[in-house]
This record gives C-alpha cells, sequence and structure tokens, in this order.
C-alpha cells in the first residue's frame, strides 16, 4: 500500500481500509463524511477522524511512518506548526518548515539502543531465573525453619513453666526461712533489749537488723531501679520531644517576640527562613565567617536535590527513551548473592539482621541443642531436695540460673519466630522474585548523601553522622515497578518524606539516581533482573524486528 | 502573618494624629490672592487661627500655602498644595514632588485658562473643567469641587468637611524629640512631622474602589471607620513583603496606587493622588461625623500621608470608562505585551536545572499541554548574584533557551534589587565604586538583609543609575542570557529581612536628598521601569519588553506585569484574587494576576482544577509554587476535569490590527490541559493600548447591564461544583490557535455570553 496520496495523509496504513470507502463513519460514531471531506482542513468529526493529516480538529493524531525508524503517532497541534516533529518531517509539508529527513540515523541510533535493552533483558531473564530459584529454596528452608521454631517454642515453653514453679517454690521456702530467721532475730534482739538496756548495745542490735533487711533493699532496690530506668528512658524520649515540640514553638515564636534581642544580620536571616523553611536553631552557628555561611545556609541546602549535581541525575519519566540512554547496563555481570555480602555492588547485609539472625541460626539449627537443655533441666529438676531446709544456696542459684538462661533462650527463639513470621507475611512478587530483597540494603552515593535502601524495611540519607529517615517500608506499587517507603522524618513546614523507587530490568541490583522531584518527596532508581520479564523482552524483540524491517531498502545494515 | 512587625495606625504616629481629630476642629486655610497666571488658577492659602493652638504653637508660625489648579484635556482638574518656597522663614529642604509617574506629554494636554467667575457673592470663584463640568473653589474655608454646569450637583469635592492639614517644614524646637522608634529600630526623623492629610467626598457614590494593593474579598471598599465598623484600621498604601499575608485585610501588602474611583448607575468619578510616602485612607460609613442627616448617596473618605506634596487628580467621568480613560491619560495606558506574555506560564520555586527544565518542557509536550513561558527563580544564580548561573546547576543557560526558543517558548529569569555586598560581584563593585546605592541615614551605603546576605540597594530614583541598571541587560553584560530571555522583578517593595516592617529604613537617602519615606511607594515602580528599559534597549527598540514586578505604583502598567504576590493555597485566597485584580485592572494595572495554584501550602486537587480554571481569566496567567510544595504542573492533575473559557473581542478599544484578538481559551479535561491561546497583533515594537479600558472589562465594563452582579460577586467557588458561573463562552465554537499553531483561522464574530 502506498500513502503517498496527499489525500490519505496521517493515516496509520493498518486503518487505510477503513477510509476507502465514499462515506466514511467518525470512529466515535457521532457523525458521517465523504472522501471528498477527508483531510480538507475543516474539522467534521469531533473525534479528529476526518482530519488525521492535519491540524484541523484537537483530538485528531497524525501518523507519520518514519521509514527507518519507528512510527509515531502526534498530536494534530503539531501538524505544520513550523517544528519538525517526525523524523521523515512528514508533519510539516505546507513549506513553512524544513524538516530533513533523520530517520535513518537516529532510527540506527534507535536499534543499537534497543540491541543493547535486549541484551541486557536476555541476562536479566537468566539472572533472575536463578535467583527466583534460590528465593524459592530460601523461602522454603525458612518456611521449614519457622515451623521448628514454632515447635522449639512450645517445648521450650513448658520447661520453662517447669522451671519458673520450681524457682517459685525455692523462692517460697527462702522467704520462710528468711521471714523465720528474722522472727527469731526479732526474739533474740528482744531479749537483748531486756536483759541489757544500755543504748550502745541497743544500737548494735539495731545496725544488725538493718545489715540483713539492707540485703534485702539492694535487691528490691536494683529491681526498681531498673524499672526506674527504663521509665526514665521512656519520660527522657518523651521530654525530649516535647522539648522539641517547645523548642519549635520558642523558635517560632522568637521571630516575632526576641527579634529585638538580634543582631541585625541573624533577624535578617531568621526573617528569611520562613520563606526558605531554614530552621532558626541553625542561626546560631552561623555568625562567623559570612561568606563561608552563607554558601552553606543558601536555602538551597535545604532542599538537598539543588545542591546535588552529578550529571547521572534522576529522570522523571522511566520511558524507554530514558532506557536507551542507560548504558550501565554493560557493567560486569555479577550475582551478588553469591558473593557473601555482596559489599561489593552496594549491596549488603545490615548489621543487625546480621546480629539477630547469626546468634540464634547457629543454636537453633544445631539438632543437639534443645536436647541438651532439655537434658539439663531434667537433671537441675532431680538434683533438687525440696525437702531440705535451709535451702541449698548453691543448689537455688543453680535453678535460678537454669530459669534465666531457658527464658532467655526463649525470648530469643520467640523473637525469632516473630520476626520470621513477620518477615513471611510480605508480598515478594508473583514468583517470591523480591525475597533475596529482604535481609538486604542497597546503598547509593549522591554527593555528600548516602542514600540506603532496605526493601521492606527501610530507607534513610546519611549525611556524616546524621541519618534522615526517609520512609518506612510501605508497599509495592504499580504491579511491582515501584517500591515505596512511607511516613519517614517530618519536613519542617512539609510532609513526611517519603521515597519511591522505582525498578527497571537491570543485570544486577543497583541502585542509581536518587532525587528530590518535590520537598521530601524522593525517588530513587534501581536496576534489578527481579524485573526482567519475558513478556517485555518479546516486545522489545518485536520493536526492533519492526524497526529492522521497516529500513528502507538502500540502507541495508546487516 | 506576624502582625505584630508591622505598625498600624495608632503606632504610626502621623496617622494617630490626623485620624481621631473632628471635623472643622483644625485651624482652617482660606483663598487669597486668585489669579490667572500661565493658564493656571493661583492662589495663596492663608492659614486663619482663631485662637493659640497649643500643638502648633510649639514651632514656627504657620506659613501660607501655595495652590495651584489645572485643567487637562477629557475631564482632568489637577490640584497642588505646597509651601511657599519663597517665604522669609522657608525650609531648605523641599518637599518631594514624584516625578516620572504623570506622562510627560500631559502638559501638552493642559487647557490654558482664560478665566475664572466669581460665584455665591464672591465667597467662591468657578472655571471651566469640561463639557459639563466646572471646578470650583470655595474660598474660606477653602474647599475644591467639581460640579456639574447648571444643576451645580457636586461630584468630588476636597475639604467639604475641613479635615485639611499641612505639617509644615519647621526649625526643631529645643527639647523636641523627632525620632520615631518601633520594634528596636529608630528612623531619626531628620525633618520632623511633615504630614497632610484631609477629606475627599464622592457625591451620588454608592459604591467606592481602587487603592491597591490589599487582600479583600470584596471588590467594593468596605467602610474602615464609622457606624458599623467593627475592627476600625485605615487602609494602608505601603509597599511591604508580607509573608502569608490575609486573604481579607486593610493592611498594605506589596504595591500602591492611591487612585480610587466612585460608581452609582448614575455616575461614575475619581481621584488620584500622587504621592509616594506611606499612606493611610479611611473609607467613611455614613454617620461617622454624627451628623444627623446622613447623606446615604455621598461617600466620604479621608486620606493621610506622611511626607510630599499635594498633588491629586479629580476625574469628571460620568462613565466607569470615562474614569479609567482620564486615569489612563495622567499615568499612561497598559504597554501591549507581546503574545506570549499573555499565554500560559510556568513558574516554581525552583526548577533546579537544565534537566528539570528539559524534563518539565518536554511533559508539556507530552500531554499537549500548551505553554509559553518557563520561569526560574532565585537557586538559578550564583548565590543569589543576578545575572549570574549557578553553573552547575546550568552549565549551558544559552543553549536551554535556544531549545526553548526552537519551539515558540521564552524563559523568564528573576533579577531583584537587592545586591550582593561582595567585592568579587561585579555588578556591587561597580555599583559601589560609582556611590549608585541608596545610602542610610549616616550617609554609608544602605546594608541591609535579603536572598542574598548582606546587601545594597541600587538608587533607582536616579535616572543616570537607572540607565546603568538598563545597560546590565543588555546580551553582552547578562552572560548567558539570549534574546528570548525576560525578566521578573520580585522584592522591590523593597524586601529588606532586617529592616523596619521588613523594609528599608524611612531616613534612608536616595538621589536628590530625598528621604525614602518620600518615595518608598514609588521605589519598586522605578526598579521595574529601569529594568524594563534595559530589555528595550537590548532590542534596540524592536522588541517589547516583558517584565513582572512585584511591587507596583501608579504608572506601573507602562512597564509590564504585575502579580499579587505570596498567596496561599486555600479557597479564601482563590477567592480573594478576583477582586484583588480587578481592582488592579479598576486602577491602571491591567496585565496581572494572582500565583495559580497559590503560592504557599498544597492545594487540594479540586481546587488546583478550580484555580486553573479561573487563571485562565487573569490576564497574566501563571501558575507558581513555593518550594516546599509538592510538584503540580497541570498533567499531575489527575483525572479531575474543569473548563474555562474567555474571549475578549475588540478592535476598537485596544486598537488591534484588524482581525486580532486578545483571546484565551483554557479546557482541562479528561486528563488533560488545553489553553489555546490567544492571538494578538503582530510582534511590532512599542505599542501601546490607547485606552485605559481594562482587559477584564467584558465583565465590569462591558456588559449593558447586571454588570456590577457579574463581578462583585463571583460566587462560591468550593459549592459549585459543576462548571457554573465562572464558564464565559463564545457564541461559535470554532477553534482557535495555540502559539504553535499560528495560522488557523479565527470566526469573526465572537460575542461574550455570561451562562
Amino acid at each position: 500500500t502506498s500513502i503517498s496520496n496527499k489525500q490519505y495523509l496521517g493515516i496509520d496504513p493498518r486503518d487505510l481500509s477503513y477510509y476507502k470507502s465514499d462515506v466514511i463513519k467518525c470512529i466515535n460514531g457521532s457523525k458521517k463524511f465523504t472522501r471528498e471531506q477527508l483531510n480538507d482542513e475543516f474539522c467534521d468529526c469531533p473525534d479528529g477522524t476526518d482530519e488525521p493529516g492535519t491540524s484541523a480538529c484537537p483530538e485528531g493524531k497524525f501518523y507519520c511512518q518514519n521509514a527507518g525508524h519507528i512510527p509515531l503517532k502526534i498530536f494534530s497541534s503539531r501538524v505544520n506548526d513550523g517544528i519538525c516533529d517526525c523524523c521523515d518531517g512528514s508533519d510539516e509539508y505546507d513549506g513553512n518548515a524544513n524538516c530533513p529527513n533523520t530517520c535513518w540515523e537516529a532510527g540506527k541510533a534507535a536499534r543499537e539502543r534497543l540491541k543493547k535493552k535486549i541484551e541486557t533483558f536476555k541476562e536479566g531473564i537468566v539472572a533472575r531465573k536463578k535467583e527466583i530459584e534460590k528465593a524459592k529454596e530460601a523461602y522454603t528452608k525458612d518456611e521449614a525453619e519457622l515451623a521448628k521454631l514454632k515447635s522449639d517454642e512450645k517445648m521450650l515453653k513448658e520447661l520453662v513453666q517447669k522451671l519458673k514453679e520450681q524457682k517459685e517454690r525455692i523462692e517460697k521456702l527462702e522467704q520462710e526461712e528468711r521471714l523465720k530467721k528474722e522472727k527469731e532475730e526479732k526474739r533474740l534482739r528482744e531479749e537483748e533489749e531486756k536483759s541489757k538496756e544500755q543504748e550502745e548495745k541497743a544500737e548494735e542490735s539495731q545496725q544488725h537488723s538493718t545489715d540483713s533487711s539492707h540485703e534485702q533493699e539492694i535487691l528490691m532496690d536494683s529491681h526498681d531501679r531498673e524499672i526506674e530506668s527504663r521509665n526514665d528512658d521512656v519520660t527522657k524520649t518523651e521530654s525530649a520531644a516535647s522539648d522539641a515540640v517547645e523548642q519549635e514553638n520558642v523558635d517560632s515564636g522568637a521571630i516575632s517576640d526576641d527579634a529585638e534581642g538580634l543582631s541585625k544580620e541573624e533577624l535578617g536571616r531568621l526573617v528569611a527562613s520562613r520563606w526558605t523553611g531554614q530552621e532558626a536553631s541553625e542561626k546560631k552557628d552561623i555568625i562567623g565567617n559570612v561568606e563561608e555561611d552563607q554558601v552553606s545556609h543558601d536555602p538551597d541546602e535545604h532542599y538537598g536535590y539543588n545542591s546535588e549535581t552529578e550529571e547521572n541525575r534522576a529522570k522523571y519519566d522511566e520511558d524507554d527513551r530514558a532506557n536507551y540512554d542507560e548504558d550501565n547496563f554493560e557493567d560486569d555481570q555479577e550475582d551478588e548473592y553469591e558473593d557473601d555480602n555482596a559489599v561489593s555492588d552496594g549491596s549488603y547485609i545490615p548489621d543487625q539482621y546480621e546480629k539477630t539472625g547469626s546468634a540464634d541460626t547457629t543454636d537453633t539449627s544445631n539438632p543437639s541443642w534443645f536436647g541438651k537443655i532439655q537434658r539439663t533441666v531434667q537433671n537441675v529438676l532431680h538434683a533438687f531436695n525440696f525437702f531440705k531446709t535451709p535451702v541449698n544456696v548453691s543448689e537455688a542459684a543453680h535453678i535460678r540460673k537454669e530459669y534465666e538462661e531457658s527464658n532467655s533462650k526463649l525470648s530469643r527463639v520467640q523473637s525469632k519466630v516473630s520476626s520470621l513470621s513477620e518477615k513471611l507475611k510480605h508480598d515478594f512478587g508473583k514468583e517470591k522474585e523480591f525475597y533475596l530483597f529482604y535481609d538486604h540494603c542497597f546503598e547509593s552515593k549522591q554527593n555528600k548523601y548516602v542514600y540506603k535502601i532496605c526493601p521492606f524495611k527501610q530507607a534513610s540519607q546519611v549525611e556524616g553522622h546524621s541519618t534522615t529517615r526517609l520512609g518506612s517500608w510501605d508497599k509495592f506499587e504499580e504491579s511491582y515497578r515501584v517500591m515505596l517507603f512511607s511516613n519517614g522524618d517530618r519536613c519542617w513546614n512539609g510532609p513526611d518524606r517519603s521515597l519511591k523507587v522505582r525498578l527497571r530490568c537491570g543485570v544486577k541490583n543497583e541502585v542509581s539516581d536518587v532525587d528530590e522531584p518535590s520537598r521530601c518527596e524522593y525517588l530513587a532508581f534501581m536496576s534489578t533482573p527481579s524485573v526482567c520479564l519475558e513478556d517485555k523482552l518479546k516486545e522489545l524483540e518485536q520493536k526492533l524486528g519492526q524497526l529492522t524491517t521497516m529500513q528502507p531498502q538502500n540502507h541495508d545494515e546487516l | 502573618w506576624k502582625k505584630d512587625e508591622f505598625r498600624n495606625c495608632n503606632q504610626t504616629p502621623f496617622c494617630k494624629r490626623a485620624r481621631f481629630r473632628a471635623p472643622h476642629s483644625l485651624p482652617h486655610y482660606a483663598v487669597s490672592d486668585l489669579a490667572i497666571s500661565e493658564g493656571h488658577l493661583k492662589a495663596r492659602l492663608l492659614p486663619w487661627r482663631p485662637s493659640v493652638d497649643p500643638v502648633n504653637d510649639a514651632g514656627d508660625p504657620p506659613r501660607s500655602l501655595l495652590l495651584l489648579l489645572s485643567v487637562y484635556q477629557g475631564g482632568v482638574l489637577r490640584l497642588k498644595i505646597d509651601e511657599d518656597y519663597s517665604a522669609p522663614s522657608a525650609p531648605s529642604k523641599k518637599r518631594f514632588e514624584v516625578p516620572d509617574v504623570v506622562l510627560p506629554d500631559l502638559e501638552d494636554r493642559r487647557l490654558w485658562l482664560p478665566r475664572f467667575f466669581s460665584a455665591e457673592d464672591g465667597a467662591a470663584t468657578s472655571f471651566y473643567l469640561s463639557d459639563g463640568f466646572e471646578g470650583f473653589l470655595r474660598h474660606d474655608p477653602f474647599e475644591i469641587e467639581v460640579r456639574r454646569e447648571g444643576s451645580k450637583d457636586p461630584v468630588v469635592s476636597l475639604n467639604s468637611h475641613g479635615l485639611f492639614d499641612f505639617e509644615q517644614l519647621r526649625q526643631k524646637t529645643e527639647g523636641e524629640d523627632w525620632e520615631e522608634r518601633f520594634r528596636g529600630h529608630t528612623d531619626t526623623r531628620p525633618y520632623g512631622p511633615q504630614s497632610i492629610s484631609f477629606d475627599v467626598s464622592f457625591h451620588g457614590a454608592e459604591f467606592v474602589y481602587g487603592i491597591p494593593e490589599h487582600a479583600s474579598t470584596s471588590l467594593a471598599l468596605r467602610p474602615t471607620k464609622g457606624p458599623g465598623v467593627e475592627e476600625s484600621e485605615p487602609y494602608r498604601l505601603f509597599n511591604l513583603d508580607v509573608f502569608e499575608y490575609l486573604d481579607d485585610s486593610a493592611f498594605g501588602i506589596y504595591g500602591s496606587i492611591p487612585f480610587m474611583l466612585s460608581h452609582s448607575l448614575k455616575s461614575s468619578s475619581g481621584f488620584f493622588w500622587l504621592n509616594s510616602a506611606e499612606m493611610q485612607i479611611d473609607v467613611l460609613a455614613p454617620g461617622w461625623d454624627n451628623s444627623t442627616a446622613s447623606d446615604k448617596s455621598r461617600i466620604d473618605t479621608f486620606w493621610m500621608s506622611e511626607a510630599g506634596i499635594l498633588d491629586a487628580f479629580f476625574f469628571v467621568g460620568p462613565g466607569p470608562k470615562d474614569v479609567l480613560r482620564q486615569y489612563a491619560s495622567v499615568t499612561g495606558t497598559l504597554a501591549m505585551p507581546q503574545e506570549f506574555a499573555i499565554a500560559y506560564h510556568q513558574c516554581r520555586w525552583n526548577y533546579r536545572d537544565e534537566e528539570d527544565v528539559a524534563s518539565v518542557d518536554a511533559s508539556f509536550d507530552e500531554h499537549d499541554i500548551p505553554y509559553d513561558v518557563l520561569w526560574l527563580d532565585i537557586e538559578h544564580t550564583d548565590g543569589k548574584r543576578y545575572f549570574t548561573w549557578d553553573r552547575v546547576l546550568f552549565p549551558n543557560p544559552e543553549e536551554m533557551q535556544k531549545k526553548l526558543a526552537a519551539k515558540g517558548r521564552h524563559m523568564v529569569t528573576i533579577v531583584d534589587p537587592h545586591i550582593k555586598r561582595d567585592d568579587s560581584y561585579h555588578v556591587h563593585k561597580e555599583a559601589s565604586e560609582k556611590g549608585y546605592y541608596v545610602k542610610d541615614a549616616t550617609g554609608k551605603d544602605f546594608d541591609g538583609w535579603c536572598w542574598s546576605g548582606s546587601s545594597s540597594y541600587p538608587d533607582m530614583l536616579n535616572p543616570e543609575i537607572r540607565e546603568w541598571w538598563a545597560d546590565k541587560f543588555s546580551l553582552n553584560n547578562y552572560g548567558g542570557s539570549t534574546p528570548s530571555l525576560y525578566i521578573w522583578n520580585d522584592m522591590n517593595e523593597p524586601s529588606v529581612f532586617n529592616g523596619p516592617e521588613i523594609t528599608m529604613t524611612r531616613d534612608a537617602v536616595h538621589y536628590g536628598g530625598i528621604e525614602h519615606r518620600e518615595m518608598h511607594n514609588a521605589y519598586g515602580y522605578y526598579f521595574h521601569m529601569a529594568t524594563a528599559n534595559g530589555l528595550l534597549k537590548r532590542g534596540n527598540g524592536n522588541d517589547r519588553p516583558f517584565v513582572l514586578s512585584r511591587a507596583f505604583f501608579a504608572g506601573s502598567q507602562r512597564y509590564g506585569a504585575i502579580w499579587t504576590g505570596d498567596n496561599t493555597a486555600d479557597w479564601d485566597h482563590l477567592k480573594a484574587s478576583v477582586p484583588m485584580v480587578l481592582t488592579l485592572g479598576l486602577t491602571g494595572i491591567s496585565f496581572s494576576g494572582a500565583d495559580v495554584g497559590g503560592f504557599f501550602g498544597n492545594p487540594e486537587p479540586e481546587l488546583l482544577v478550580r484555580w486553573y480554571q479561573l487563571g485562565a481569566f487573569y490576564p497574566f496567567f501563571r501558575a507558581h509554587a513555593h518550594h516546599d510544595t509538592r510538584r503540580r504542573e497541570p498533567w499531575l492533575l489527575g483525572s479531575l476535569a474543569a473548563e474555562g473559557e474567555l474571549y475578549v473581542d475588540d478592535g476598537k478599544s485596544y486598537n488591534f490590527e484588524h482581525g486580532a484578538y486578545i483571546h484565551r481559551r483554557f479546557i482541562f479535561s479528561d486528563h488533560k490541559l488545553t489553553s489555546y491561546d490567544l492571538h494578538s497583533p503582530p510582534n511590532v515594537g512599542l505599542k501601546k493600548f490607547t485606552s485605559g479600558c481594562t482587559v477584564e472589562r467584558i465583565i465590569l465594563l462591558g456588559l449593558p447591564s447586571g454588570a456590577e452582579k457579574a463581578v462583585i460577586e463571583p460566587g462560591n467557588f468550593k459549592a459549585d461544583i459543576e462548571l457554573g458561573p465562572l464558564t464565559l463562552r463564545a457564541a461559535t465554537s470554532s477553534v482557535a490557535p495555540t502559539i504553535r499553531k499560528p495560522n488557523v483561522r479565527i470566526a469573526d464574530n465572537w460575542s461574550i455570553k455570561v451562562l
């Protein structure tokens, strides 16, 4: 089919047959028009059916064939507007703009990019399969472990219960003994008092009695103190928080109230801070080198992105064109999960998870572990003679120790159960392809900031020793193309921070750009094999096929 | 809003002194030595003192004042009252007469008065003013009236209530303290009290409008004093950078135009006081003077200014359009904007780098949303040194502008008046070496704090300095600029973060020994003027400038657009923007708008859609947002739909070329925003609208009846979920062009209908 006929300008060749009859319907069915009315620069169909090749209908679309490149549909407002939109120049035919055909050059570049992208996808898909296998293995293992832990937990609970009962018995006996002793002492004291009424003696006996109760006090004390100190912590945090609030109030109040006590410069900065959101507290370290602190206290600082100036800035639209431009897929392929902690590519297992993991895991994975405890407990229980008074001090201590150890073991097992259940509750993707992300964090350094992204957990921005929480794990969005972290640290005069991580296909897990397109709303890009899908590859291959077959004959590249 | 940081009338001594005087309680002035001189009517005002006045007794005895009445074509009467500098005890300091506001050719349009007539048995004098109107001067106490010939009905009058007062310059007496203190700032006031106050009555008026800039939800000015007024505070005219201004307050914000219009179905009139010192104006409720027979067909007003002279214009009307034309004959008509300037502008504090700019630009195309101008706020500069670029964020500004220009788009960068005091900064170096900065009371360069830290301010009152400033905009001097770059003047009130009331100290000294207090309200005007002239020079007079300014004064319409400053993203501010923009239009500034979406805060989606819908009706149509707000470019609106259309027909009042229209159509529907943009005459150098009429006249003035209703009650936006009262449609539905599609026919029978 030839679309050189001017009347059929702007029509997709696949739709040509639609325009062959003498009377043509508007595609939305609203009206009819004759073939003479096709592309006559007068809009008959509100949907633009009758003016595919002109700008007469605002809703219309113009099809450019772009032989050698990708065909394109452009808004009708671009037709004959003096700007070359189609690489074949077909959108500018009224002679007011000279649009050379650039499709061959542009198409060649597009094909190169597409080929590269297809390579990435192919490698990515292989990597993804491996990962999914590993993920499934790990998932099964975790499930099995959870089941085992749960049964251990149950039995351990019973043991602990037994020990607890024994411990309480002992304590009861001790208590009785103590009361008896006290009574005895009291009786002795009274006798002494009666027999010897000298003050010194009385004092001495007093001393004696306090000594013994003193011991108890110490016990009580340390317990109380513990509680107290825990309470203290709570109140401390609370009061710190309320301090902060107060501080804030004071600061904002200070603008109007304490203005007179400020130097001219402080006042200027304080007033400027209303617009910029610069915290008033910063004013304190401002005074000094004017030149330097103008640099460091510019309002740009407060929206980090202004001072971030690397070339690899974030793209807002992860469209295909943007992807073509990425050449970071060429990097050596490395499966981070085969490396121990895979620190080399910016991913690592964070300390805190390592700790909770390793200590217990080595223990619980040891088959003899549970039996050992059981045996110890049995021995202890047997060895203890409940009818013997006074209580054997070393035996009592032994029971206590066993109880405490088993109890703490139990709580470790319990916390492991809960953390593992917590982990397994998450949505790891249709094929659990994100399972291995759980215990990994990914880092990216952008100028002075290091961004730490821990999927399913949290994300943060680290600058030197200060860490800003960008958000806690929220969910996947856009069918696993986006990881969302929300409810991060609150912004001054702004929203809670949040981070979106856009995922794109790559052979390894890597965070590239991090950006803050809106105040305190961050956007990062991460390449990962997890999103290298077969369907998408087919689509790309199809596109490449199209590009290749539509090459003009005289430019056979292959 | 930090109320305590700004003075109210009671904290402003001249206002406090004048405001609570009873009518006719002052020593009054009587006319003598009446004569015609060079076509003016001249007289001497003699102070008449019935008894010893304890207040004025402190200083020299009052001298007589000089009165000058002049008549101009088209129904304009000018009254000047100033000191008699030829008197033996006259002050050496001359009071400030605001230069360069009145059109230079006004004098050519002066009517040469040949004679005057005695009236009321010699107690008064009348003279010709225009067909159907006469000027009238009552002698003792003196009173000026514009009145109808024949019926003798007064239209506008001055000093009918005997509140005229003129604090003459005098020597400080021993022990007298002239200093004024406010919140730790001291105003040395070396020349002492010098305020002027008087009453003006608009006869037959039902409403008065004008005297921007105040945030208000009402177009008509509400009474500020008298029966029924609860919080009594006069309208203040004092250009200030007010953080988070209220949506409804008599408080003065960024600009000042001391021009008031009166209106009733019978007649309209106007009064303009050319004075750039702090002004306070009361609109008095009927019965304010305790008169029992309160005349409800008259509106009395009371005007007070801290300094300057009385140089006032009376406009006879009789129609509202006549008043606008008469005012424009004195202060000028709107400079013809370029086509792109009346299209949609996209701004944000800040589009942060070249990639951001490219991405925003590409998104407009991707969504087929026409826009014409992309704006860069202060962060594009190297450390707030204007005329420079942050070369890390903007390594190739020329290329960036050329890319936009290739699509017919323009860029606007910000240039503020605070110059960073940094010796390595060429603008500062030059300005300080040449002595071009405003001086403080001690004679040193005034040093205040603004975005650039410690800063000084070029003295824009000086024509030589304005020329120097204008040259900064040449393509050579402004590195990284291209011919498609235009300018935004912000902070030109001027804003001084550590100054009294966030502005310059009143005792700072300008060109010719003029104190800042005398010219404060015009500083931004001169800055705007110098910038616009800079762009004009850059294009050798062939490229119409576009300069947006925040501060303004009477006459600013000759230099560019004005916007209503840092508004807030809430419904009340949306509502207030309508009377604010209309008031600007009524006082000559017809190229104005409010920040679409609201500058501070995040608008809820419906508010944003409504704001776009309304914004299409602002003559100046720009979206802007604070850096703390979420991104809100129109394609981020999601699925909400709104539609607004505005057509302004013309060919008559704007003297457009045949077939040219100011025309804007704006649609947001079906997930996208479309603005079929306007068509205006081809780029011809220095065109001007030949009428003082406003763009909004279709709403206010162009409709034969029911017009007031359409303007004054814009409706409850939030309640009107249906696209109702704001939608103006053309009678035909032909397609109009976007700026990218310039050659499509426009039907020629637009008519306006309020739906």
